[in-house]
């Protein structure tokens, strides 16, 4: 098989509502304009906006793209939130001389140490690009550019008029961020060993089919409690113990109940829960609350 | 015991009676209704202490039985034909959910073009449904077998819906005579209706989570395994009421088969008028038997292969079609039979569509002729027997 | 604005019958919708739960956010499944067999409130089982990705009432779906919302204690619907009551009370403009929306006079 007969895999790291969807499918949409054959489909389930998503890409120069399943060894991860990369195996199965991009703050240096292994590391400061050019923290498109940058994959071009198509009038913004994010990618060659993954996605095992009750009633009311729905926040409510007069409206009208009382009488949110949705700190009569971003 | 002379549909409100069922959902639709009506009597004249909840839609009826069963309450329904079908998508809620209703259906006809008149095309459009879907011919096996059902239904390892099929008007609308059980007798024979997980505010379940792609093949294995496993329950249950009444029921039911080489095999009331050819070409010396599929879901394969054994052909009648494909009975049997190194030549018949009738000399004719057919090899295709060219 | 005393915990219990853990967007009005209708409910309640956002938010097996018995089995068919619990709580109460006094509970959103269940509701409420519906009302399908239902308002674009060259978005107006339940002559109605939080936990409590069924119409935000910053769901349902847009009532028999009565709505543009669902409008067409909306408040408002006595 020539190198020409590849077909490149992609996997992306997003969250409900943050446009990763869209990323992959003006990715393939770029790579078809190419003459290429290429695919774009989400993992589909229930969660929700702020909840972890994947979604996936094909790349093929001369091949129809045949597989109809998720992609588990990529060539190429992409990971458009931080935080992402401390709630779930970002790189697992990414294979070995694969290229890992990452929407960060950190230095490359600093990222290191956290992803170091048997692959390319792409850092792109995407967030403040997009809030640069976009006026708002969406990195989406932003994050197709340090793609480009680091793989090579479609030139940079060919995103034109898949930008333009989709996003119309704002379609300059989105061009400008991209352009910059390829501008301003660093990329350097790791050589970290990977020993063993650190978080898979699914960690749970599973009931057999004898082990279904009748009828798959569930009898542990409420178990979702075990379910850490705090992986979904970008920002988390902070508390000034100052400001606070314990009145109890954040736990009020906290959608997750997951603000409760201490013993010493202040309303803090449960992080484990807190999706980080703002609430508390909006309604707070006193503006204790305020809300910081994660990482 | 007395027989004693009654329209089918009221044998089968007085077994629902005897059975104190607790909660009845129902709605209007021909030719089911006599049962329903005589049952909202008994309720309203305090002869049989149920909610009698008269909903707005067969749609509803199967879902207010949901309710009903979930909670721990006896339940029966009936319908037919478009009833069923408006309640299809709740069908399989309730076996995918395990809850033991039990259901008669007054088989009937599918529009279009509407026709109130009996034919299996309901009943063989529920078939993937995953209830147990038992046959009977006559008032008497609707009685019996309607009893039967909630023993079978409730069974803690089947806890599973059961749909009792009659054909309509030939069954719910024929005055015969049945004998009826003491109401002691039936106590002792069908005991209460305990749901293993009841809804129930002292121990809190969830019931109807959904099944992402982890878990779905699980809960579709169980509910398989369940559906198949209780055929020996059934067995039990029909082996334990023929010792009450000294009526026996058996899964294939064979009639003056042993000796014959060629078999007509057929479901439903109509059955009983295959008999009479049946009775009348062995006396004529002809090696003639008939069978009859009492138990439909689970499909009883092995004793299906038992009863044809011994047959050259075997002439199947079905009263539906599988529009653009093979007739249903026939394509279950062809499938049960085609594993075996011997087994007989199968002619496809379709019939009596939408209350056309076959009388005792018409079944006689679709025997000759599915011999003829045989003897030429013509098995290809079915033929839909009497349809004017 | 409500009057809040200021210690909450003193007010509500702090017991969660709908547990942390949920799927749900972030800043989902209707989860929390959910919460406080569930602390208001109790624990001696069963639940119908028709499918949509909260069925698939709360229950993936093998897990269930639900702290109370839970029955989901379909779309359109909640109502008649709640009656059929009822039922059947009756005759196991009669027999002996059942000694709790539980109240069974309905839920639905309006999808499956005022479009696939309707014929399903209007026969529960017409047979008079002792149940409460609740609609969570988020004002189009955002189970499925935001598709219109009757309940969606005039002029908001959802993804099959886009707004376009040449459409306002949705065309039609909302489905009044307390109005229609009123015409079923039930013994309650009532409208609320989480914004409100007391006034809507108060009509849960007053549902409980009657007997018949009860219709509650709660409206509930859904930031990613209505393309709002989650942060803002409260302040959303809190203009949607202070413009008019969504009046806060009651209705027990024939009579009618308005439980937030402004001398001087806001106008309607100060609801609007906080969502990317409106964002389209015209001026000319919100003032029309506008005139309807005093209209159907006056209305509204005679009804609850004309009956104070």
């Amino acid at each position: 098989m020539t190198e020409k007969d590849k077909t490149i895999e992609i996997r992306w790291h997003g969250r409900g509502g943050q446009g990763a969807v869209t990323s992959a499918e003006l990715l393939a949409l770029a790579a078809i304009e190419e003459g290429k054959f290429a695919q774009a489909f989400p993992s589909f389930g229930p969660e929700r906006r702020g909840a972890p998503v994947l979604v996936f890409n094909r790349v093929s120069d001369v091949n129809p793209i045949r597989a109809r399943v998720s992609v588990t060894n990529p060539d190429i991860v992409v990971i458009l939130d931080p935080g992402l990369i401390y709630i779930t195996d970002v790189t697992s199965g990414l294979k070995e001389g694969g290229v890992l991009i990452i929407n960060t703050t950190k230095t490359l240096v600093d990222i290191t140490s956290e992803l170091n292994g048997p692959w390319k590391l792409a850092v792109v400061n995407a967030t403040s690009i997009a809030r640069e050019m976009l006026g708002v923290p969406i990195v989406n498109t932003t994050m197709l550019g340090a793609l480009v940058k680091a793989t090579g994959i479609i030139e940079l071009e060919s995103l034109t008029e898949p930008l333009k198509e989709r996003f119309g009038a704002r379609a300059k913004g989105n061009i400008d961020a991209c352009r910059k994010a390829y501008e301003e990618t660093e990329i350097a060659e790791l050589s970290g060993i990977v020993e063993k993954p650190r978080k898979t996605f699914e960690t749970e095992t599973f009931p057999s089919w004898q082990e279904l009750l009748p009828g798959c009633v569930v009898t542990e009311a409420g178990n979702a409690k075990q379910y850490r729905t705090g992986d979904w926040k970008s920002e988390r409510p902070v508390l000034d113990h100052q400001k606070c007069i314990k009145c109890g409206i954040c736990y009020l009208f906290c959608p997750e109940g997951c603000i409760g009382q201490n013993e010493d009488g202040y309303f803090e949110a449960n992080l484990y829960y807190c999706k980080g949705c703002g609430i508390c700190a909006r309604e707070c009569w006193t503006e204790a609350i305020k809300m910081v971003e994660e990482e | 015991m007395k027989r004693t002379g009654m329209e089918g549909s009221f044998a089968i409100a007085e077994a629902i009676k005897l059975a104190r069922v607790e909660a009845v959902a129902a709605y209007p639709i021909t030719p089911q209704t006599h049962i329903v009506e005589r049952l909202a009597e008994f309720v309203a004249n305090g002869e049989l202490d149920a909610e009698y909840i008269p909903v707005e839609s067969e749609h509803s009826a199967m879902s207010a039985c949901l309710g009903t069963s979930a909670v721990g309450a006896r339940t029966f329904t009936a319908t037919a034909s478009q009833g069923l079908e408006l309640m299809h998508e709740v069908l399989y809620v309730a076996s995918g959910l395990r809850l033991p209703i039990v259901m008669t259906v007054a088989n009937r006809a599918l529009s279009a073009p509407l026709s109130i008149w009996t034919d299996h095309s309901d009943a063989m459009a529920t078939r993937d449904c995953g209830w147990i879907q038992i046959f009977a011919e006559n008032a008497q096996q609707a009685f019996d077998l309607t009893l039967c059902a909630f023993r079978i239904a409730e069974d803690p390892i089947v806890l599973l819906p059961t749909m009792f099929h009659i054909d309509g008007f030939y069954v719910s609308h024929t005055i015969e005579s049945v004998e009826f059980l003491e109401q002691e007798v039936v106590d002792k024979f069908l005991p209460e209706y305990r749901h293993p997980y009841p809804l129930d505010p002292d121990k809190p379940v969830t019931i109807g989570a959904f099944g992402p792609p982890f878990i779905y093949t699980e809960a579709k294995k169980a509910h398989e395994a369940a559906l198949r496993s209780s055929k020996k329950v059934i067995l039990r249950v029909w082996q334990e009421f023929s010792k009450l009444s000294g009526r026996h029921y058996s899964p294939v039911e064979s009639y003056k088969a042993e000796d014959a080489d060629v078999l007509l095999l057929c479901m439903g009331s109509f059955s009983e008028t295959a008999m009479m050819a049946i009775d009348k070409m062995q006396a004529e010396g002809q090696k003639v038997g008939l069978i009859r599929l009492r138990l439909w879901r689970p499909f009883p394969t092995e004793e299906l292969r038992q009863a044809v054994s011994k047959a050259q052909v075997l002439i199947i009648l079905d009263r539906a079609l599988s529009l653009g494909g093979t007739p249903p009975v026939c394509s279950e049997i062809q499938a049960a039979l085609y594993p075996l190194k011997t087994r007989p030549k199968i002619v496809s018949f379709v019939g009596s569509l939408g209350g056309r009738e076959i009388s005792a000399q018409g079944f006689e004719e679709v025997i000759r002729h599915g011999v003829d057919k045989a003897k030429q090899g013509e098995l290809d295709e079915f033929e839909i027997i009497g349809v004017r060219e | 604005m409500e009057s809040l005393a200021i210690y909450v915990p003193r007010l509500v219990t702090t017991k969660e019958y709908f547990a942390p853990g949920h799927r749900a967007c972030m800043g989902c009005g209707e989860a929390l919708a959910v919460r406080l209708v569930c602390k208001a409910l109790g624990r001696n309640i069963i639940i119908a739960n028709a499918t949509g956002c909260m069925e698939i938010v709360s229950s993936p097996l093998p897990s269930t956010s639900w702290e109370v018995p839970w029955i989901h089995t379909l779309f359109e068919n909640t109502a008649a499944v709640a009656s059929g619990i009822e039922a059947g709580i009756k005759v196991l109460r009669r027999k002996g067999k059942y000694t709790k006094r539980t109240k069974v509970v309905a839920m639905a959103g309006d999808g499956g409130t005022a479009d696939i269940g309707f014929q399903a509701l209007s026969g529960v409420l017409e047979r008079g089982h002792d149940l409460i519906y609740i609609c969570f009302d988020n004002e189009a399908y955002m189970n499925t990705g935001i598709q219109r239902s009757s309940s969606t308002p005039l002029g908001a674009s959802t993804t099959t009432s886009p707004a376009g060259k040449v459409s306002i978005g949705q065309t039609t107006w909302k489905k009044n779906m307390p109005a229609i339940a009123v015409a079923h002559d039930i013994p309650y109605v009532a409208t609320a919302c989480h914004s409100y939080p007391f006034d809507l936990m108060n009509k849960i409590s007053k549902a409980i204690e009657i007997k018949g069924p009860s219709y509650i119409h709660i409206l509930s935000v859904c930031p990613t619907g209505w393309r709002l910053p989650s942060d803002l769901t409260i302040k959303a349902g809190r203009l949607a009551i202070e413009t008019g847009i969504f009046p806060l009532y009651e209705v027990e028999k024939d009579r009618y009370t308005l439980n937030l009565d402004f001398p001087q709505l806001r106008p309607i543009e100060d609801y609007f403009k906080l969502q990317g669902r409106f964002r389209h409008l015209s001026k000319e067409i919100t003032s029309q929306i506008q005139e309807r909306v005093a209209a159907e408040y006056a209305k509204l408002k005679k009804k609850a006079t004309s009956n104070n006595y």
